[in-house]
């Protein structure tokens, strides 16, 4: 997708696990390369065909760079899924604010698919990405669609570019400049007007942007159980025991990978660190 | 259920323990270092000892521990220790950290190599020999009520023998010959004895509301202070019965085809303990990775502390720190 971004299309060779395999939006995998370790990894889309997944991964580790050598019908090994997800349930019969920073629209993808999979149960839906530049936008083709043509699906996208000389992203401005504009991610929820009535707000992105999102968005009033955000660590073993995911101080800890990875922002309140 | 074995017929006892599993119990390694140790010889048996340096947790999980053997094309197979251990002469701190460790290890995914080896092995308790450094009434750990097959409380020259499950009771009943039951003088020196044993643990750890005090006082300099002189070598963890963090490794061989998948014990003290994939660490400092450590021996859950006061990590930290005098610390100004 990207120099550093790959998308894989996964399928399960165990026809046992095929039937028992079921994952919702916000779960994450522990995917394994035999010799070199494992990495957790969330899904990004949502699951439409038994046994099959699709995993957005950035070379970044060792781990991910043993994934990104591997070619067509290699093998991977994987357990899952683990964490709580997104509370797609909860969601229902809500307006879905989805704001992503770079990487962080993986998984939002798949609550983005979820939503428009039982399109009648969510309300307005809108999507705010926050990218570097054109070159780094991970599922492009897609979200350009999304953009020109969301009015049809009653989706709403957004996007943020960092780079000011970019020059695809100013092209995109110039065609809608109320839905692309340059900055951060939090231009956008400035530049539109959003109210929290009847809305959930899911954030996911680098572990810097999530005080100023959630800053921008108490700030309009949405309460902190209104926004839902996933959390990242190095969650080795994905099931509470190895403890590298521990986080908070004595009278508030959580295991990201099993109380979470999504947390509410009044979680991160309680719980010191985790934000 | 409680029967009492005189100290003569000791040795016969453990010869009886050996048929459960191999025999491990304290043996002292240098002046003041014990250690469980496979029993081989009965002379070396310690029964009488302070604490071992390593908890019996390595037991359970073990420092460095096989886990699959692997193969880049067939994936993983479980190895799996089944070996029959009983375990001898286990304090009630320690008996209390292993049931944390099995609230970890045994919950709704219940990991099958600690589970392997907890089905697998005996626990014997044995009343302890506290020193000026184990706080374990503050933590409310002076007491095992259970985890264990059998308890021996020492009681003049003779041990009164608490029966704490199935297994124990199938020990007790092999033991038959050289086993009493226990009489009204007995009850009335083992009161007498554990009231002394109790009193000498004088040190007093205050953990009333200590969750919200920690919270609370997250700026203060007693954090500062003692990370200053911390070395962050991590022997506090590695030394804590209830200290379970592990980090898994990939071993090749030079095939660059098969291996082994191990998990050996991590420490929160050390740098990467928090860092995630591209660089990020969500404890970079010293200061935090101790706030971290002590925050997190201060509660389990909602309703228990993960420390048992047994005091190693005051014992062997080699900066001298002082893990009650920091709470102290904190709690006092």
């Amino acid at each position: 997708m990207t120099s550093i971004e790959k998308l894989f299309y996964l399928r399960l060779v165990d026809s046992k696990a095929v039937e028992e395999f079921h994952y919702n939006p916000g779960q994450f995998l522990e995917i394994s390369v035999p010799g070199v370790g494992e990495a957790p990894i969330s899904v990004c889309n949502v699951q439409k065909t038994p046994g099959e997944l699709q995993l957005c991964i950035r070379k970044v580790g060792r781990v991910t760079n043993a994934i990104h050598r591997l070619k067509e019908k290699d093998l991977l090994w994987l357990r899952g899924p683990y964490g709580n997800g997104f509370p797609m349930g909860v969601m229902e019969n809500h307006n879905l604010l989805l704001i992503a920073g770079g990487l962080g629209i993986a998984p939002l993808r798949s609550v983005l698919q979820h939503a428009l999979l039982h399109r009648d149960k969510y309300g307005l839906i809108t999507v705010m990405y926050g990218v570097r530049c054109y070159s780094t936008m991970l599922f492009r083709e897609e979200f350009l669609k999304l953009f020109r043509e969301g009015d049809k699906l009653g989706v709403e996208f957004l996007l943020a570019y960092e780079d000011k000389s970019d020059a695809e992203c100013y092209q995109l401005a110039c065609e809608r400049s109320d839905r692309c504009m340059s900055g951060l991610v939090t231009k956008l929820i400035e530049a539109t007007p959003i109210k929290p009535d009847n809305t959930y707000a899911v954030i996911c992105g680098p572990p810097v942007m999530y005080k100023f999102v959630v800053k921008e968005l108490t700030q309009r009033h949405f309460t902190p159980a209104q926004i839902y955000m996933t959390m990242e660590r190095r969650m080795k073993c994905g099931v509470g025991k190895c403890g590298h995911c521990i986080t908070g101080s004595s009278n508030s800890i959580k295991y990201v990978c099993k109380d979470g990875p999504v947390f509410t922002y009044l979680d991160a309140l309680k719980t010191r660190g985790l934000l | 259920m409680y029967k009492k074995l005189f100290k003569k017929h000791l040795e016969n006892f453990i010869s009886i323990l050996s048929k459960f599993g191999v025999v491990y119990a304290p043996v002292k390694k240098a002046s003041k270092l014990y250690d469980f140790t496979e029993l081989t010889d009965f002379k070396e048996l310690q029964l009488k000892y302070t604490r071992t340096m390593i908890p019996p947790k390595k037991f359970f999980l073990k420092p460095k521990e096989p886990l699959y053997l692997l193969n880049k094309d067939k994936g993983f197979k479980e190895i799996v220790d089944d070996s029959k251990t009983v375990l001898l002469g286990v304090h009630s701190c320690d008996i209390n950290a292993i049931n944390l460790l099995d609230r970890v290890y045994l919950n709704q995914f219940p990991d099958l190599f600690y589970k392997t080896r907890r089905d697998n092995t005996i626990i014997i308790g044995v009343s302890c020999e506290p020193d000026e450094n184990c706080f374990c009434t503050s933590t409310g750990s002076s007491h095992a009520l259970r985890g264990f097959d059998l308890f021996m409380h020492e009681v003049d020259d003779r041990y009164i023998i608490r029966v704490g499950s199935l297994k124990g009771f199938q020990i007790i009943s092999e033991c038959k010959n050289i086993l009493a039951d226990t009489s009204l003088p007995d009850i009335k020196e083992f009161k007498r004895v554990e009231a002394e044993r109790i009193k000498r643990i004088s040190l007093n750890l205050n953990v009333n509301g200590i969750q919200d005090i920690l919270d609370l006082s997250h700026d203060h300099s007693a954090w500062q202070e003692n990370a200053d002189i911390c070395f962050g070598c991590g022997t506090c963890n590695l030394v804590c019965p209830t200290c379970r963090c592990y980090d898994v490794v990939d071993y090749l061989k030079l095939d660059l085809k098969n291996g082994l998948r191990a998990r050996r014990w991590d420490s929160c003290m050390l740098r990467q303990h928090a860092l995630v994939a591209g660089g990020l660490n969500f404890r970079p400092t010293r200061v935090e990775r101790l706030y971290n450590r002590f925050n997190c021996k201060m509660s389990f859950s909602e309703d228990s502390l993960n420390c048992v006061g047994c005091g190693r990590c005051t014992v062997y930290c080699p900066a001298d720190i002082n893990f009650v005098e920091v709470l102290n610390q904190v709690r006092e100004d």
